[in-house]
Protein backbone atom coordinates (compact mmCIF):
# COMPACT_ATOMS: atom_id res chain seq x y z
CA UNK A 1 0.00 0.00 0.00
CA UNK A 2 0.84 3.48 -0.72
CA UNK A 3 1.93 5.66 2.01
CA UNK A 4 -1.06 7.95 2.29
CA UNK A 5 0.85 11.25 3.42
CA UNK A 6 2.71 10.82 -0.13
CA UNK A 7 -0.38 9.94 -1.88
CA UNK A 8 -2.12 12.95 -0.60
CA UNK A 9 1.40 15.24 -1.33
CA UNK A 10 1.14 13.91 -4.62
CA UNK A 11 -2.32 14.59 -5.16
CA UNK A 12 -1.60 18.06 -3.69
CA UNK A 13 1.08 18.82 -6.28
CA UNK A 14 -1.59 17.34 -8.86
CA UNK A 15 -3.80 19.95 -8.49
CA UNK A 16 -0.88 22.53 -8.20
CA UNK A 17 0.63 21.51 -11.36
CA UNK A 18 -3.35 21.78 -13.28
CA UNK A 19 -3.95 25.02 -11.76
CA UNK A 20 -0.07 26.43 -13.28
CA UNK A 21 -1.04 25.20 -16.19
CA UNK A 22 -4.47 26.83 -16.88
CA UNK A 23 -3.08 30.17 -15.67
CA UNK A 24 -0.05 29.63 -18.01
CA UNK A 25 -2.67 28.96 -20.66
CA UNK A 26 -4.38 32.18 -19.75
CA UNK A 27 -1.20 33.96 -19.86
CA UNK A 28 -0.14 32.38 -23.01
CA UNK A 29 -1.05 35.96 -25.63
CA UNK A 30 0.24 38.21 -22.40
CA UNK A 31 4.21 37.31 -23.11
CA UNK A 32 3.44 37.08 -27.27
CA UNK A 33 2.18 40.93 -26.93
CA UNK A 34 4.85 41.55 -24.73
CA UNK A 35 7.37 39.92 -27.12
CA UNK A 36 5.78 41.48 -30.51
CA UNK A 37 6.10 45.25 -28.74
CA UNK A 38 9.57 44.80 -28.54
CA UNK A 39 10.07 43.59 -32.26
CA UNK A 40 7.55 46.41 -33.56
CA UNK A 41 9.79 48.89 -31.96
CA UNK A 42 12.90 47.72 -33.01
CA UNK A 43 11.42 47.79 -36.53
CA UNK A 44 10.26 51.21 -35.92
CA UNK A 45 13.62 52.69 -34.79
CA UNK A 46 15.80 50.87 -36.62
CA UNK A 47 14.00 51.40 -39.33
CA UNK A 48 14.91 47.57 -40.75
CA UNK A 49 13.19 45.30 -43.13
CA UNK A 50 12.34 43.00 -40.20
CA UNK A 51 13.32 42.00 -36.47
CA UNK A 52 12.30 39.00 -34.89
CA UNK A 53 12.29 37.07 -31.27
CA UNK A 54 14.17 33.51 -31.08
CA UNK A 55 13.33 31.84 -27.88
CA UNK A 56 15.43 28.81 -27.03
CA UNK A 57 13.05 25.67 -26.17
CA UNK A 58 14.36 21.41 -25.48
CA UNK A 59 13.69 18.43 -26.53
CA UNK A 60 15.37 18.19 -28.98
CA UNK A 61 16.87 21.95 -28.37
CA UNK A 62 16.58 24.62 -30.77
CA UNK A 63 15.46 27.82 -31.03
CA UNK A 64 11.99 29.21 -32.40
CA UNK A 65 11.23 32.14 -33.84
CA UNK A 66 7.87 33.27 -32.08
CA UNK A 67 7.73 36.63 -32.86
CA UNK A 68 8.36 39.22 -36.05
CA UNK A 69 8.11 42.78 -37.52
CA UNK A 70 8.83 44.51 -39.86
CA UNK A 71 8.00 43.97 -43.98
CA UNK A 72 10.20 40.93 -44.11
CA UNK A 73 9.68 39.31 -40.99
CA UNK A 74 6.15 37.22 -41.25
CA UNK A 75 8.24 34.30 -42.87
CA UNK A 76 10.57 33.31 -39.69
CA UNK A 77 7.47 32.90 -37.62
CA UNK A 78 7.32 29.71 -36.64
CA UNK A 79 11.01 28.83 -38.11
CA UNK A 80 13.64 26.55 -35.05
CA UNK A 81 17.15 26.67 -36.16
CA UNK A 82 19.57 24.36 -34.04
CA UNK A 83 21.82 26.38 -31.77
CA UNK A 84 24.76 25.35 -32.91
CA UNK A 85 23.98 26.91 -35.73
CA UNK A 86 24.01 30.31 -37.68
CA UNK A 87 24.34 33.69 -36.34
CA UNK A 88 21.02 33.55 -33.96
CA UNK A 89 23.42 29.69 -32.79
CA UNK A 90 25.99 31.73 -32.43
CA UNK A 91 24.71 34.70 -30.23
CA UNK A 92 22.71 32.35 -28.01
CA UNK A 93 25.64 29.95 -27.32
CA UNK A 94 28.08 32.55 -26.53
CA UNK A 95 25.90 35.05 -25.26
CA UNK A 96 28.16 37.58 -27.41
CA UNK A 97 26.10 40.13 -29.83
CA UNK A 98 27.32 40.14 -33.27
CA UNK A 99 26.43 41.86 -36.50
CA UNK A 100 27.61 40.90 -39.85
CA UNK A 101 26.97 42.70 -43.02
CA UNK A 102 27.29 42.11 -46.74
CA UNK A 103 26.40 38.64 -45.97
CA UNK A 104 25.58 37.80 -49.56
CA UNK A 105 29.14 37.87 -50.06
CA UNK A 106 29.29 34.29 -48.61
CA UNK A 107 26.94 32.11 -50.79
CA UNK A 108 26.91 29.36 -48.20
CA UNK A 109 26.34 31.98 -45.03
CA UNK A 110 23.23 30.53 -43.58
CA UNK A 111 21.33 30.42 -46.80
CA UNK A 112 19.20 27.36 -46.26
CA UNK A 113 17.88 29.09 -42.70
CA UNK A 114 17.06 32.60 -44.29
CA UNK A 115 15.54 31.11 -47.44
CA UNK A 116 12.97 29.36 -45.75
CA UNK A 117 12.29 32.75 -44.23
CA UNK A 118 11.16 33.61 -47.80
CA UNK A 119 13.50 36.28 -47.27
CA UNK A 120 17.85 37.03 -47.82
CA UNK A 121 18.70 39.57 -45.89
CA UNK A 122 22.43 41.85 -46.59
CA UNK A 123 23.20 42.44 -43.06
CA UNK A 124 21.79 41.20 -39.73
CA UNK A 125 22.64 42.36 -36.07
CA UNK A 126 21.68 39.87 -32.85
CA UNK A 127 22.08 40.34 -28.98
CA UNK A 128 21.08 37.46 -26.61
CA UNK A 129 18.53 37.74 -24.65
CA UNK A 130 19.66 36.68 -20.85
CA UNK A 131 17.42 36.24 -17.70
CA UNK A 132 19.79 35.45 -14.35
CA UNK A 133 22.91 35.24 -15.99
CA UNK A 134 21.35 32.28 -18.87
CA UNK A 135 20.67 32.94 -22.26
CA UNK A 136 17.49 32.43 -22.97
CA UNK A 137 16.92 33.88 -26.67
CA UNK A 138 18.37 36.02 -29.07
CA UNK A 139 16.92 39.60 -30.48
CA UNK A 140 18.02 39.97 -33.91
CA UNK A 141 17.22 43.03 -36.73
CA UNK A 142 17.88 42.42 -40.36
CA UNK A 143 18.92 45.06 -42.68
CA UNK A 144 18.74 48.57 -42.00
CA UNK A 145 16.98 50.95 -44.56
CA UNK A 146 19.31 53.88 -44.08
CA UNK A 147 22.72 51.93 -43.53
CA UNK A 148 24.40 48.81 -45.19
CA UNK A 149 26.03 47.79 -41.51
CA UNK A 150 24.91 48.79 -38.10
CA UNK A 151 26.94 50.63 -35.36
CA UNK A 152 28.36 50.65 -32.47
CA UNK A 153 25.35 52.83 -31.02
CA UNK A 154 22.88 50.13 -33.16
CA UNK A 155 24.43 47.01 -31.51
CA UNK A 156 24.11 49.27 -27.90
CA UNK A 157 20.70 50.38 -28.66
CA UNK A 158 19.73 46.93 -29.32
CA UNK A 159 21.20 45.83 -26.42
CA UNK A 160 18.75 47.45 -24.51
CA UNK A 161 15.77 46.30 -25.95
CA UNK A 162 17.18 43.06 -25.42
CA UNK A 163 16.94 43.48 -21.85
CA UNK A 164 13.35 45.01 -22.13
CA UNK A 165 12.66 41.21 -23.89
CA UNK A 166 14.46 39.43 -21.57
CA UNK A 167 12.74 41.32 -18.19
CA UNK A 168 9.23 40.78 -20.14
CA UNK A 169 10.12 37.05 -20.49
CA UNK A 170 10.83 36.92 -17.01
CA UNK A 171 7.57 38.14 -16.00
CA UNK A 172 5.38 36.49 -18.18
CA UNK A 173 7.28 33.24 -17.63
CA UNK A 174 6.25 32.62 -13.87
CA UNK A 175 4.00 29.97 -14.32
CA UNK A 176 5.08 29.18 -18.16
CA UNK A 177 6.97 25.95 -17.18
CA UNK A 178 5.42 23.83 -14.60
CA UNK A 179 7.63 20.81 -15.42
CA UNK A 180 11.06 22.42 -14.87
CA UNK A 181 9.53 24.68 -11.64
CA UNK A 182 8.79 21.05 -9.94
CA UNK A 183 12.05 19.06 -10.86
CA UNK A 184 13.95 22.60 -9.51
CA UNK A 185 12.04 22.80 -6.53
CA UNK A 186 11.87 18.70 -5.87
CA UNK A 187 15.83 18.25 -6.68
CA UNK A 188 16.75 20.96 -4.53
CA UNK A 189 14.43 19.67 -1.38
CA UNK A 190 15.53 16.21 -2.06
CA UNK A 191 19.59 17.33 -2.30
CA UNK A 192 21.67 14.05 -2.28
CA UNK A 193 18.98 11.74 -0.84
CA UNK A 194 17.43 11.00 -4.14
CA UNK A 195 18.78 10.89 -7.79
CA UNK A 196 18.19 12.61 -11.34
CA UNK A 197 16.19 9.59 -11.75
CA UNK A 198 13.79 9.42 -8.77
CA UNK A 199 13.31 13.30 -9.06
CA UNK A 200 12.28 12.48 -12.44
CA UNK A 201 9.69 9.86 -11.53
CA UNK A 202 7.51 12.25 -8.96
CA UNK A 203 7.81 14.83 -11.63
CA UNK A 204 6.14 12.86 -14.54
CA UNK A 205 3.88 11.57 -12.02
CA UNK A 206 2.51 14.99 -11.24
CA UNK A 207 2.97 16.35 -14.42
CA UNK A 208 1.68 13.34 -16.62
CA UNK A 209 -1.70 14.80 -17.17
CA UNK A 210 -0.93 17.71 -18.13
CA UNK A 211 -0.63 19.26 -21.70
CA UNK A 212 -0.89 15.32 -22.77
CA UNK A 213 -3.88 15.98 -25.97
CA UNK A 214 -4.04 19.94 -26.61
CA UNK A 215 -7.62 19.18 -28.53
CA UNK A 216 -9.22 18.03 -25.58
CA UNK A 217 -12.26 19.56 -24.46
CA UNK A 218 -11.08 21.37 -21.01
CA UNK A 219 -8.56 22.88 -22.70
CA UNK A 220 -10.93 24.48 -25.23
CA UNK A 221 -12.94 25.32 -22.75
CA UNK A 222 -9.97 27.04 -20.69
CA UNK A 223 -8.95 29.00 -24.03
CA UNK A 224 -12.80 29.95 -24.58
CA UNK A 225 -12.60 31.24 -20.87
CA UNK A 226 -9.05 33.06 -21.59
CA UNK A 227 -10.70 34.70 -24.50
CA UNK A 228 -13.39 36.46 -22.60
CA UNK A 229 -11.18 39.07 -20.67
CA UNK A 230 -12.43 42.15 -22.79
CA UNK A 231 -15.91 41.20 -22.12
CA UNK A 232 -18.25 43.92 -20.22
CA UNK A 233 -19.78 43.03 -16.87
CA UNK A 234 -22.72 42.82 -18.24
CA UNK A 235 -21.84 39.72 -20.63
CA UNK A 236 -19.55 38.40 -18.23
CA UNK A 237 -22.81 37.76 -15.83
CA UNK A 238 -24.48 36.26 -18.67
CA UNK A 239 -21.68 33.39 -19.17
CA UNK A 240 -21.28 33.34 -15.41
CA UNK A 241 -24.96 32.04 -15.36
CA UNK A 242 -25.03 29.97 -17.97
CA UNK A 243 -22.17 28.27 -16.74
CA UNK A 244 -23.79 27.82 -13.37
CA UNK A 245 -26.53 25.78 -15.10
CA UNK A 246 -23.88 23.89 -16.87
CA UNK A 247 -22.24 23.32 -13.41
CA UNK A 248 -25.30 22.29 -11.37
CA UNK A 249 -25.82 19.80 -14.10
CA UNK A 250 -22.57 18.31 -13.70
CA UNK A 251 -22.57 18.20 -10.38
CA UNK A 252 -25.60 15.60 -10.97
CA UNK A 253 -24.00 13.68 -13.63
CA UNK A 254 -20.82 11.35 -13.17
CA UNK A 255 -17.35 13.46 -13.26
CA UNK A 256 -15.87 13.89 -16.38
CA UNK A 257 -12.64 16.02 -16.14
CA UNK B 1 74.16 45.31 5.31
CA UNK B 2 72.45 42.16 5.29
CA UNK B 3 68.88 41.66 4.15
CA UNK B 4 66.84 40.25 6.94
CA UNK B 5 64.89 36.78 6.58
CA UNK B 6 62.26 38.11 4.15
CA UNK B 7 58.94 36.15 3.16
CA UNK B 8 59.22 34.30 -0.22
CA UNK B 9 57.26 37.10 -1.97
CA UNK B 10 59.45 39.54 -0.61
CA UNK B 11 62.49 37.74 -2.22
CA UNK B 12 62.70 38.95 -5.53
CA UNK B 13 63.04 42.38 -4.56
CA UNK B 14 66.37 41.37 -1.95
CA UNK B 15 69.66 43.14 -2.86
CA UNK B 16 71.06 39.77 -3.96
CA UNK B 17 68.51 39.11 -6.30
CA UNK B 18 67.33 42.34 -7.63
CA UNK B 19 69.30 41.98 -10.71
CA UNK B 20 67.08 39.50 -11.76
CA UNK B 21 64.91 42.56 -11.67
CA UNK B 22 66.22 44.02 -14.71
CA UNK B 23 64.24 44.76 -17.88
CA UNK B 24 65.25 46.08 -21.29
CA UNK B 25 66.19 50.20 -20.75
CA UNK B 26 64.29 50.69 -24.09
CA UNK B 27 61.30 50.00 -21.83
CA UNK B 28 61.35 53.86 -20.85
CA UNK B 29 61.72 55.04 -24.77
CA UNK B 30 59.15 52.49 -26.42
CA UNK B 31 57.91 52.96 -30.14
CA UNK B 32 56.36 50.68 -32.22
CA UNK B 33 59.53 50.09 -34.00
CA UNK B 34 61.12 48.77 -30.89
CA UNK B 35 57.92 47.24 -29.70
CA UNK B 36 56.95 45.21 -32.86
CA UNK B 37 59.33 46.31 -36.00
CA UNK B 38 60.18 43.82 -38.14
CA UNK B 39 58.02 41.21 -35.91
CA UNK B 40 56.00 38.54 -37.64
CA UNK B 41 54.63 36.68 -34.24
CA UNK B 42 57.38 33.52 -34.84
CA UNK B 43 57.73 31.51 -32.24
CA UNK B 44 54.57 32.43 -30.32
CA UNK B 45 51.85 29.98 -29.92
CA UNK B 46 48.49 31.75 -29.66
CA UNK B 47 45.44 29.25 -28.61
CA UNK B 48 41.92 30.48 -30.28
CA UNK B 49 39.12 29.13 -27.40
CA UNK B 50 35.97 29.20 -29.73
CA UNK B 51 34.13 27.73 -32.30
CA UNK B 52 37.34 25.90 -34.15
CA UNK B 53 39.61 26.92 -36.44
CA UNK B 54 38.81 25.86 -40.24
CA UNK B 55 42.39 24.52 -41.30
CA UNK B 56 42.27 25.06 -44.97
CA UNK B 57 40.64 28.93 -44.74
CA UNK B 58 42.82 31.11 -46.99
CA UNK B 59 42.74 33.72 -43.69
CA UNK B 60 44.77 31.16 -41.57
CA UNK B 61 47.49 31.21 -43.82
CA UNK B 62 48.35 27.08 -42.79
CA UNK B 63 49.27 28.77 -39.38
CA UNK B 64 47.19 25.99 -37.84
CA UNK B 65 49.33 23.41 -35.41
CA UNK B 66 46.42 21.38 -33.69
CA UNK B 67 42.87 21.36 -32.93
CA UNK B 68 41.26 19.59 -30.05
CA UNK B 69 38.06 19.90 -28.82
CA UNK B 70 36.29 19.38 -24.59
CA UNK B 71 33.63 17.11 -24.74
CA UNK B 72 31.88 17.36 -21.25
CA UNK B 73 30.10 14.41 -20.21
CA UNK B 74 27.97 14.34 -16.57
CA UNK B 75 30.02 17.66 -15.36
CA UNK B 76 33.31 15.31 -17.01
CA UNK B 77 35.49 17.73 -19.20
CA UNK B 78 37.92 16.37 -21.37
CA UNK B 79 40.20 17.23 -24.15
CA UNK B 80 40.20 15.45 -27.23
CA UNK B 81 41.72 15.65 -30.72
CA UNK B 82 39.23 17.40 -33.15
CA UNK B 83 38.63 17.84 -36.83
CA UNK B 84 39.99 21.02 -37.64
CA UNK B 85 35.94 22.40 -38.98
CA UNK B 86 34.27 26.12 -37.48
CA UNK B 87 31.31 25.52 -36.20
CA UNK B 88 30.01 28.58 -37.13
CA UNK B 89 32.81 30.53 -38.47
CA UNK B 90 33.82 32.74 -35.61
CA UNK B 91 36.87 30.82 -34.48
CA UNK B 92 37.94 31.21 -37.85
CA UNK B 93 37.16 35.14 -37.98
CA UNK B 94 39.52 35.59 -35.07
CA UNK B 95 42.46 33.06 -36.23
CA UNK B 96 42.36 35.16 -39.21
CA UNK B 97 42.51 38.63 -37.74
CA UNK B 98 45.46 37.14 -35.46
CA UNK B 99 47.07 35.60 -38.35
CA UNK B 100 46.86 39.21 -40.35
CA UNK B 101 49.02 40.93 -37.74
CA UNK B 102 51.04 38.29 -36.93
CA UNK B 103 51.55 35.78 -40.25
CA UNK B 104 54.01 33.25 -38.37
CA UNK B 105 52.54 32.79 -35.10
CA UNK B 106 51.60 29.45 -34.26
CA UNK B 107 47.54 28.52 -33.79
CA UNK B 108 45.82 26.49 -31.45
CA UNK B 109 42.58 25.63 -32.15
CA UNK B 110 40.57 24.69 -28.78
CA UNK B 111 36.85 24.12 -29.58
CA UNK B 112 34.93 24.67 -26.53
CA UNK B 113 31.74 25.79 -28.21
CA UNK B 114 29.45 22.44 -29.93
CA UNK B 115 25.55 21.45 -30.19
CA UNK B 116 25.96 20.28 -26.43
CA UNK B 117 25.19 23.34 -24.73
CA UNK B 118 24.82 22.16 -21.13
CA UNK B 119 28.19 22.57 -19.09
CA UNK B 120 29.67 25.09 -22.10
CA UNK B 121 30.69 27.02 -18.93
CA UNK B 122 32.88 23.52 -17.79
CA UNK B 123 34.13 23.00 -21.68
CA UNK B 124 35.39 26.81 -21.70
CA UNK B 125 37.50 26.00 -18.10
CA UNK B 126 38.73 22.90 -19.30
CA UNK B 127 39.85 24.34 -22.53
CA UNK B 128 41.58 27.07 -20.83
CA UNK B 129 43.54 24.79 -18.47
CA UNK B 130 44.12 22.66 -21.43
CA UNK B 131 45.78 25.74 -23.09
CA UNK B 132 47.87 26.70 -20.54
CA UNK B 133 49.19 23.33 -20.09
CA UNK B 134 50.52 23.70 -23.36
CA UNK B 135 52.62 26.73 -23.12
CA UNK B 136 50.68 29.12 -25.31
CA UNK B 137 51.75 32.44 -24.77
CA UNK B 138 48.62 33.91 -25.63
CA UNK B 139 45.18 33.35 -25.81
CA UNK B 140 42.01 34.67 -27.45
CA UNK B 141 39.19 34.74 -25.97
CA UNK B 142 35.98 36.39 -27.74
CA UNK B 143 33.48 34.77 -25.31
CA UNK B 144 32.50 34.68 -21.68
CA UNK B 145 30.72 32.79 -19.12
CA UNK B 146 28.21 34.12 -17.15
CA UNK B 147 27.84 30.55 -14.81
CA UNK B 148 28.18 32.22 -10.79
CA UNK B 149 29.47 28.57 -10.18
CA UNK B 150 32.23 28.43 -12.14
CA UNK B 151 33.67 32.30 -10.90
CA UNK B 152 36.20 30.82 -8.53
CA UNK B 153 37.74 28.44 -11.11
CA UNK B 154 38.07 30.75 -13.22
CA UNK B 155 40.00 32.98 -11.05
CA UNK B 156 41.84 30.18 -10.23
CA UNK B 157 43.04 29.24 -14.07
CA UNK B 158 43.49 33.07 -15.11
CA UNK B 159 45.79 33.76 -11.99
CA UNK B 160 47.79 30.55 -13.00
CA UNK B 161 48.02 31.90 -16.29
CA UNK B 162 49.02 34.85 -15.10
CA UNK B 163 52.09 32.97 -13.40
CA UNK B 164 53.04 31.28 -16.72
CA UNK B 165 53.19 34.61 -19.09
CA UNK B 166 50.53 33.67 -20.54
CA UNK B 167 48.79 36.61 -22.09
CA UNK B 168 44.73 36.30 -22.32
CA UNK B 169 43.04 38.76 -24.40
CA UNK B 170 39.38 38.67 -23.90
CA UNK B 171 36.19 40.62 -25.50
CA UNK B 172 34.42 42.36 -22.92
CA UNK B 173 30.67 41.72 -23.44
CA UNK B 174 28.07 44.30 -23.46
CA UNK B 175 25.12 42.48 -22.02
CA UNK B 176 24.89 43.75 -18.48
CA UNK B 177 25.93 41.37 -15.39
CA UNK B 178 28.70 39.63 -14.17
CA UNK B 179 31.04 38.28 -17.05
CA UNK B 180 34.45 36.71 -17.02
CA UNK B 181 37.28 35.96 -17.24
CA UNK B 182 37.06 39.52 -18.99
CA UNK B 183 36.03 41.99 -16.42
CA UNK B 184 39.06 40.36 -14.34
CA UNK B 185 42.32 42.45 -14.01
CA UNK B 186 45.19 40.11 -15.18
CA UNK B 187 43.65 39.87 -18.87
CA UNK B 188 43.34 41.77 -21.50
CA UNK B 189 40.30 43.03 -21.86
CA UNK B 190 39.28 44.61 -25.02
CA UNK B 191 36.30 46.43 -27.10
CA UNK B 192 35.40 47.85 -30.22
CA UNK B 193 35.97 51.26 -31.57
CA UNK B 194 35.24 51.94 -35.32
CA UNK B 195 38.45 53.29 -36.69
CA UNK B 196 39.26 50.87 -40.11
CA UNK B 197 42.61 49.80 -39.23
CA UNK B 198 43.61 46.80 -37.49
CA UNK B 199 46.59 48.74 -35.65
CA UNK B 200 44.63 51.58 -34.31
CA UNK B 201 44.19 50.76 -30.49
CA UNK B 202 43.46 52.85 -27.42
CA UNK B 203 44.49 52.09 -23.97
CA UNK B 204 42.34 53.32 -21.72
CA UNK B 205 43.55 53.85 -17.85
CA UNK B 206 39.77 53.05 -16.41
CA UNK B 207 38.82 49.62 -16.14
CA UNK B 208 37.49 46.96 -16.73
CA UNK B 209 37.83 47.37 -20.53
CA UNK B 210 41.46 48.56 -21.19
CA UNK B 211 41.84 48.53 -24.56
CA UNK B 212 39.63 49.48 -27.68
CA UNK B 213 40.67 48.04 -30.86
CA UNK B 214 38.99 48.10 -34.43
CA UNK B 215 36.00 45.91 -34.15
CA UNK B 216 33.46 47.74 -36.76
CA UNK B 217 32.43 46.40 -40.12
CA UNK B 218 35.73 43.99 -40.24
CA UNK B 219 36.60 42.26 -43.17
CA UNK B 220 36.62 38.22 -41.57
CA UNK B 221 36.94 34.58 -42.98
CA UNK B 222 33.45 32.77 -42.13
CA UNK B 223 32.99 29.32 -42.47
CA UNK B 224 33.17 27.00 -45.34
CA UNK B 225 36.06 29.48 -47.40
CA UNK B 226 33.61 32.05 -46.46
CA UNK B 227 34.37 35.61 -45.82
CA UNK B 228 31.57 38.39 -44.29
CA UNK B 229 32.45 41.73 -42.78
CA UNK B 230 31.17 41.59 -39.01
CA UNK B 231 31.00 44.05 -36.10
CA UNK B 232 31.61 42.90 -31.95
CA UNK B 233 33.54 43.28 -29.68
CA UNK B 234 34.65 39.85 -30.71
CA UNK B 235 36.37 41.08 -33.79
CA UNK B 236 37.92 43.77 -31.30
CA UNK B 237 39.92 41.59 -28.95
CA UNK B 238 41.97 39.18 -31.79
CA UNK B 239 43.41 43.07 -33.42
CA UNK B 240 45.06 43.10 -29.85
CA UNK B 241 46.03 39.41 -29.52
CA UNK B 242 47.74 40.03 -32.71
CA UNK B 243 49.83 42.69 -31.44
CA UNK B 244 50.79 41.33 -28.27
CA UNK B 245 51.96 38.04 -30.54
CA UNK B 246 54.16 40.11 -32.24
CA UNK B 247 55.63 42.20 -29.57
CA UNK B 248 56.08 38.79 -27.82
CA UNK B 249 58.06 37.53 -30.79
CA UNK B 250 60.36 40.29 -30.59
CA UNK B 251 60.59 39.94 -26.50
CA UNK B 252 60.04 36.58 -25.99
CA UNK B 253 59.62 35.97 -22.17
CA UNK B 254 57.70 39.67 -21.44
CA UNK B 255 55.03 39.20 -18.66
CA UNK B 256 51.47 39.91 -19.26
CA UNK B 257 51.95 43.02 -17.54
CA UNK B 258 55.02 44.12 -19.42
CA UNK B 259 53.10 43.35 -22.35
CA UNK B 260 50.34 45.99 -21.06
CA UNK B 261 53.16 48.29 -20.58
CA UNK B 262 54.34 48.13 -23.70
CA UNK B 263 51.39 48.31 -25.38
CA UNK B 264 50.15 51.58 -23.38
CA UNK B 265 53.15 53.21 -24.20
CA UNK B 266 52.92 52.77 -27.88
CA UNK B 267 48.96 53.17 -27.76
CA UNK B 268 47.32 54.97 -30.62
CA UNK B 269 47.53 58.78 -29.81
CA UNK B 270 44.33 59.97 -28.41
CA UNK B 271 44.41 63.48 -29.41
CA UNK B 272 45.72 63.35 -33.02
CA UNK B 273 44.05 59.56 -34.06
CA UNK B 274 40.74 60.60 -36.28
CA UNK B 275 38.58 58.48 -37.91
Amino acid sequence: MADPGLTAALQALRQAARRSSVARRFDADAEQALLQTIVDATVALFEAEASSIALFERDPDRLEFRVAAGAQGAGAIGLSVPPSKGIVGFVFSTGQPLALSDVLSDPRFDRATAERTGYVPRSIAAVPLIDRDQPVGVLQVLDKHTSPTFSLRDMELLAVFARQAAAALRAARVTRDTHELFRSVLARLAGDDASEAEVEAVVSAVTSQLDTDEEIPFWQLVDRVAQLRDLSDRELRLVTDILEVVAAHAGRGPRSV
Amino acid sequence: MTDPILPAWSEPFALASRDKLLRPAAMQKMDREWAWGGATGSGVKVAILDSGVEAGHPVVGGRLVQSVAVQVIDDEATVVPDDPIDMYGHATACAGIVVGLAPEVEIYSVRVLGADLRGKGAAFLAGLEWAVEQGVQAMNLSLSSKSERLFPFFHEIVDQAYFRNVALVCAVNNVPGLSFPSTFSSVFSVAAHSIPDPEAFFYNPSPPVEWGAWGVDVPIGWKDGGTTVATGNSFAAPHICGLVARILSKHPGLTPFEVKTVLAAVASDPATTRG
